[in-house]
This record gives structure tokens, C-alpha cells and sequence, in this order.
């Protein structure tokens, strides 16, 4: 660490110091054209503003934010995929009736009949009770961060649980 | 870490004084960019790309405020809330009834298209911006419709031929 501190303070003299001969600033006299097209050149060069890598992970928008968006794409995914899918299913011969369905699944072997129910029953239960907590945010309550932290966590703990129960059922 | 970034800020200072070392200074923009970017501590990084951009108006024009609409704001808003919360009860009922009756489970998968197709305009709306991406916009919007109507149909379909959702997730749970 001290060796790349050492290396950047050096570094820094060299490229910033302004007795330094390689860069002289100099000003120059600009119309207010050419100013203004120098400034649109530059801000059409601005970055991505809602950059993934920016986000601090330790933030709150992951322990639920952004999961309701994920569980409940993924339910709209399977809902529109198998609707699309039922609609066509007689022009091109396929067999997505509940009788075939529940034939199909029942062959299964338990284990992974098991983890199926589990990959769907979590999601569902998630997005219910974060759902609620939304609800409960527009209102304006347990909007403080120490509590969104706190009923992320108990929110993960009560979905897996649930969602647990509900292999059971 | 550290044999990361040495080379980086060594390549940009041999940069820097090859830039500054050109006879004939080529843009004063260059040089001051060569300058800042040895200051820099974190490197650039981009994931995607960024949208089609246009400056319009000056750098001192106030934002745009659009013009108030209710349907399009706060009764929008609401109207989703509405939704939303009404999903609660109607997904609990099925598990404290065993099931619903083919009216209810009506009522419950209509709910569940339109809690669904707000949600993917809402996405639309996001990754979108109409500003940058106009074209785009209109096309996943009409696209999303579209969709949503054919979803519509089939559900329709599954409601009024098969045996009913909720009926239909039970027998496949306990298949």
C-alpha cells in the first residue's frame, strides 16, 4: 500500500505540479459559438448515468427493491409465456392442458418436483410480503433505514420459511 | 491492487507527456482530459452502452415541466396500488378456501394481467427514456400490448375450457 501510495504521489507531482514544463495552461479566446459547441461535444460524452457498477451493494435497494422487480418478472415471464403458449398450443400440436400438466409432473422424481415447487413458491411468497412492505413505504411508514434494513432481513427469513411450509402443503 | 493500478497510472502519465510532447498542441480539450485523468482513482467502466443523446436548448434552460395529468400521475399511481393491494386477499383465499370458484378465478387472473402488464411498462418506462429512445419506446410499448392482449385471449382460453388456474396449480402441486 505505502509503495503505491508512494508511486501515485509521485506521480501526481509529475502530471499536476505547475511549475512542471510539459503542461502549461495556457487560456485562449473563444466565440461564444465555438464555446458552446466545445460544451455540447463534451456532454454528449457523458457517461451512463444509472451504472450498474456504481451502486454500493450495501445499500437497501438490494435486500428488496429490486428483488420485488425480479420475483415478479419472473412470474409475469412464466404467466405470459404459458398463456402465448396454451393459445397456440393447438396449431402446433403441443399438450399444455392441466390433465397433461400434472401427468408431466407427477413422473417427476421427488427431489425435483420439490426444488420446481420451491423455485416457485419463494418467489410468490416474496413478492407478497415485500409487496405489502411497498404499500406500507407509499403510506410512508418504516421508511427509516435502520427499519428497511431490519424488515429486509425478515422478510428474506419469513419468504424462505413460507415458502418451505408450502412444499408441505 | 496495487500492481493493478501502477502500470495504469504509469501508462497514463507516459501518455500525457507524449500528448504533451507533440509540437503542435492539437486541442487544449485533449490535453486537460490527459491531465485529469491521472487524478482519477477509479477506471472507467462501461457495461452498456450509453442511449442516442442530443444536446437541446442551453446550459441554463430550466427542465421541462410536462403539462399535469391526472390519469397519467397520481390516479395511475393509485389505481396501481389498488391493484396491488387486492392481490392479497385474493391470493390468500384460494389457500384458506382449497379453491375458487371459476368467477373469482376470473377476477384474480384478470387482476394478475394488469398487475403484470403495469409492472413491464413500468420497466419499459425505465430502460427506455422516450427522451433518448423514442422509437424504441413506442415499439415495446405497442409490442407490450400486443402481448398483453394475446395473454388476455389464452387466459381466457385456459379459464373457460380447462379447469381454472388456482384449480390448476393445485392438482399439478399435489401431482
Amino acid at each position: 500500500m505505502i509503495a503505491q501510495r508512494l508511486g501515485t504521489t509521485a506521480l501526481r507531482r509529475v502530471t499536476a505540479a505547475p511549475q512542471n514544463a510539459f503542461f502549461t495552461v495556457a487560456t485562449q479566446k473563444l466565440t461564444e459559438e465555438d464555446a458552446r459547441a466545445m460544451l455540447d461535444a463534451q456532454r454528449l460524452k457523458r457517461p451512463v448515468a444509472p451504472h450498474l457498477e456504481i451502486y454500493d451493494k450495501k445499500q437497501t435497494y438490494f435486500g428488496g427493491s429490486i428483488w420485488q422487480r425480479f420475483t415478479g418478472m419472473g412470474f409475469t415471464g412464466l404467466l405470459y409465456g404459458y398463456s402465448l403458449a396454451y393459445l397456440a398450443a393447438p396449431l402446433v400440436g403441443w399438450h399444455l392442458e392441466s390433465a397433461s400438466l400434472v401427468a408431466a409432473f407427477g413422473a417427476l422424481p421427488v427431489a425435483i418436483k420439490a426444488a420446481a415447487k420451491f423455485v416457485v413458491a419463494w418467489p410468490l411468497v416474496f413478492h407478497a410480503i415485500n409487496g405489502v412492505r411497498h404499500v406500507a413505504y407509499d403510506m410512508a411508514w418504516g421508511f427509516n433505514k435502520a427499519t428497511i434494513i431490519k424488515s429486509g432481513w425478515y422478510i428474506w427469513g419469513a419468504s424462505i420459511v413460507a415458502s418451505l411450509g408450502l412444499l408441505l402443503l | 491492487m496495487a500492481s493493478i493500478a501502477r502500470p495504469m497510472l504509469l501508462r497514463q502519465a507516459a501518455a500525457a507527456s507524449r500528448l504533451s510532447a507533440a509540437p503542435a498542441g492539437p486541442s487544449l480539450l485533449l490535453k486537460n482530459s490527459a491531465r485529469v485523468a491521472a487524478f482519477h482513482a477509479t477506471s472507467r467502466r462501461n457495461i452498456l452502452p450509453p442511449l442516442p443523446q442530443k444536446v437541446e436548448g442551453g446550459v441554463n434552460d430550466p427542465v421541462p415541466v410536462p403539462p399535469p395529468s391526472p390519469s397519467h400521475g397520481s390516479y395511475h399511481w393509485t389505481f396501481e396500488r389498488l391493484v396491488g393491494a387486492s392481490l392479497v386477499p385474493l391470493t390468500l383465499t384460494p389457500f384458506a378456501a382449497g379453491s375458487l370458484n371459476p368467477a373469482m378465478d376470473a377476477v384474480l387472473m384478470g387482476l394478475i394481467v394488469i398487475h403484470s402488464h403495469l409492472g413491464l411498462q413500468n420497466i419499459i418506462i425505465d430502460y427506455l427514456p422516450k427522451k433518448r429512445t423514442p422509437k424504441s419506446r413506442k415499439a415495446a410499448m405497442w409490442g407490450l400490448n400486443v402481448a398483453t392482449a394475446l395473454v388476455a385471449l389464452g387466459l381466457y382460453e385456459f379459464e373457460t375450457t380447462d379447469v381454472g388456474v388456482t384449480e390448476a396449480i393445485k392438482r399439478v402441486w399435489h401431482a
